[in-house]
């Protein structure tokens, strides 16, 4: 049962990831595959709270999230600055930078791994209540994605995402606005973060790399961009399929690069067979008269 | 430790070193100039040479040459697969900048696991040995790899300056590069052009990465690190300027490599990240040298236009 209770958790986690992801990369078309080294951000800064200042685990997990958000402002100003290309490049180069850079701390464990993170809720409640807490938060996620793009700030972001040109001419700015939504996402991935150092009890710095970063794409670009339900699908698709390659009982030298290739491979085959994933997204800001004149061809096409 | 020799040995083994960063940074700049694209795929390319090289040396044990040429065949096959099966696809569909920064990147790993899954983790080299024998000129040791790689860099620069310059297809490169729309209008097949710069680019990694995995060890997912040294060099050396990204490249290799004179050796793989994103930061249009000044001379003023005022 604790192998359901884990791939649970996985799979909430997973989906704060990608959704959060997807509201950087689909909705506001910000190239960044970095998004797991907020995870990882938002992982060491709750554990290291909790570990050593003993801060209690939900407080330490919102200083996580706090870390991850500051952090990815800190990339993204600088970068943003000069183009959004430029992201990609400088969030690529924090990713495997910070990780190298942990590797070399053993005050957070170092390349062997942080271990002896404090655990939450299981103790007391077992193992069913963080799966609870874990899905719920997920939940809320999606929801808070949910109502963040589907209101005036998501007018905004699809106006910019479009047509920067025109939205800057609006008196709008621009860059403000990426910087908040890179925010906000790394911040929700730095929460998933701090879920997951309480729960694995253990942080190892390789976890966070260009793996983890394919996985999370693979689970937006195949569950499809810019939809509510793309990246949950794509997060429990693709969590539940390496659970069955592990059946095969391949050795870890093998399994690793497998898993890798299935999910680059997957990326790959939705890119080129069907760039819009499982679900295409909708026009959700087409105006109204535009379509009420869609509908009213369609209904002349039909007759 | 800051004693003439130790430090001109270093200078020394920094800038022999630094030969195949240069020729990584360079074949980046000519894909980002003439196809206008961040090619992180280029990672895959270079796995592909490296790899190649491997199984002719030592697996099939063929010669060092015939190895070197079947590096080649390795890095020209793929670019041309990614170039034909994804980037052309691509342009037809007018996929956008995102999507095709995704497909670089995603397919530089899909290449990385697939070699990880038919020659292992394990790091290894092009030949069994990595040692060279050295020779002591002025007090440096100049080691047997030293001036074969220094010339071989500096004969492929020679080549595709000369290639740029005085071929048709160099020009009709630099024609694309400038404006591919108005080249095609002249009659030059852009997609052609398109195709012979990744081509080009892929000849110009794989012989880097023979360089490279004669004298270090390489494992499947090392190429990244080794392309993000030439991402760093292009944005240093500016943007659209091969010759630029070239003395960025050397100047990088040498500052990382005698960085060992000031930091502990661990720390040295971090640096690499450091000036990738100090490039961004600080000099995202690169390093600019004033401008030549190639504009037509002020004529001087004829004495009629002083006298009424208005210059007629």
């Amino acid at each position: 049962m604790d192998y359901v209770f884990t791939i649970l958790i996985l799979i909430g986690l997973f989906v704060i990831l990608a959704s959060s992801f997807d509201l950087v990369i689909g909705h506001c078309g910000l190239i960044s595959i970095a998004h797991p080294i907020f995870y990882a951000i938002g992982a060491y800064i709750s554990a290291m709270l909790s570990k050593q200042s003993g801060m209690p685990v939900p407080l330490s997990i919102l200083c996580g999230g706090v870390g991850a958000l500051l952090a990815s402002a800190l990339v993204a100003v600088p970068a943003l600055r000069v183009s959004g290309d430029y992201l990609l490049i400088a969030s690529i180069g924090f990713q495997l930078g910070l990780i190298e850079l942990a590797k070399h701390f053993h005050e957070i464990g170092g390349a062997g791994g942080l271990t002896n993170i404090p655990s939450f809720l299981i103790k007391d409640f077992g193992r069913e209540s963080y799966v609870v807490l874990v899905l719920a938060l997920a939940a809320l996620t999606v929801l808070f994605i949910r109502w963040l793009t589907q209101g005036p700030y998501g007018r905004m972001m699809t106006a910019m995402r479009d047509d920067e040109l025109a939205f800057s001419m609006l008196g709008r700015n621009a860059i403000w606005v990426k910087v908040a939504v890179f925010a906000i996402g790394s911040g929700i991935a730095g929460i998933a973060g701090g879920l997951y150092a309480h729960y694995f009890r253990f942080l190892e710095p390789d976890q966070f790399g260009l793996l983890q970063s394919s996985a999370v794409l693979t689970m937006v670009v195949v569950g499809g961009m810019r939809t509510t339900m793309g990246p949950v699908i794509g997060a429990i698709v693709l969590q539940l399929m390496p659970q069955v390659i592990t059946f095969f009982n391949l050795p870890p030298s093998i399994l690793g690069p497998l898993q890798g290739l299935l999910f680059t491979g997957l990326v790959l085959f939705f890119m080129f067979v069907r760039p819009q994933g499982l679900l295409p997204a909708a026009d959700l800001w087409v105006g109204r008269k535009q379509q009420g004149d869609a509908g009213q061809s369609a209904k002349e096409a039909r007759s | 430790m800051f004693e003439f020799a130790v430090v001109s040995q270093i200078l020394w083994t920094s800038f022999a070193t630094s030969s195949y960063f240069v020729l990584f940074a360079v074949a980046f700049a000519l894909v980002l100039k003439v196809n206008k694209v961040f090619n992180f795929a280029q990672a895959g390319v270079m796995t592909c040479g490296f790899y190649a090289a491997y199984v002719g040396v030592r697996v099939l044990n063929l010669p060092g040459y015939a190895g070197f040429m079947l590096g080649i065949g390795g890095g020209v096959a793929m670019s041309f697969v990614l170039e034909y099966y994804g980037f052309a696809v691509l342009r037809q569909r007018k996929a956008s900048a995102m999507f095709v920064f995704i497909f670089t990147l995603i397919a530089s790993q899909f290449i990385a696991y697939a070699v990880m899954m038919i020659f292992g983790t394990w790091p290894t080299t092009i030949f069994a040995s990595m040692f060279w024998p050295v020779t002591m000129v002025g007090g440096i040791a100049v080691s047997a790899w030293d001036v074969p790689a220094i010339a071989a860099t500096v004969v492929v620069l020679t080549a595709l300056w000369a290639f740029l310059k005085y071929s048709r297809n160099g020009q009709f490169m630099l024609a694309v590069a400038d404006n591919a729309d108005l080249a095609e209008l002249y009659g030059i097949q852009k997609d052609r052009i398109l195709m012979l710069s990744m081509v080009l680019a892929g000849v110009i990694v794989s012989i880097g990465m023979f360089l490279y995995g004669t004298r270090a060890q390489v494992q499947a997912a090392a190429a990244t690190e080794l392309m993000l040294f030439a991402v760093a060099a292009t944005i240093l050396g500016g943007i659209g300027n091969i010759w630029g990204a070239a003395i960025a490249a050397v100047v990088l290799g040498v500052v990382q490599n005698s960085s060992i004179l000031f930091i502990p050796s661990a720390w040295q793989g971090f640096l690499l990240f450091a000036f990738l994103f100090f490039a961004i930061v600080l000099f995202p249009s690169g390093f600019r040298l004033p401008e030549r000044r190639n504009t037509l001379k002020r004529l001087a003023v004829a004495p009629q236009a002083l006298s009424d005022g208005k210059g007629h």
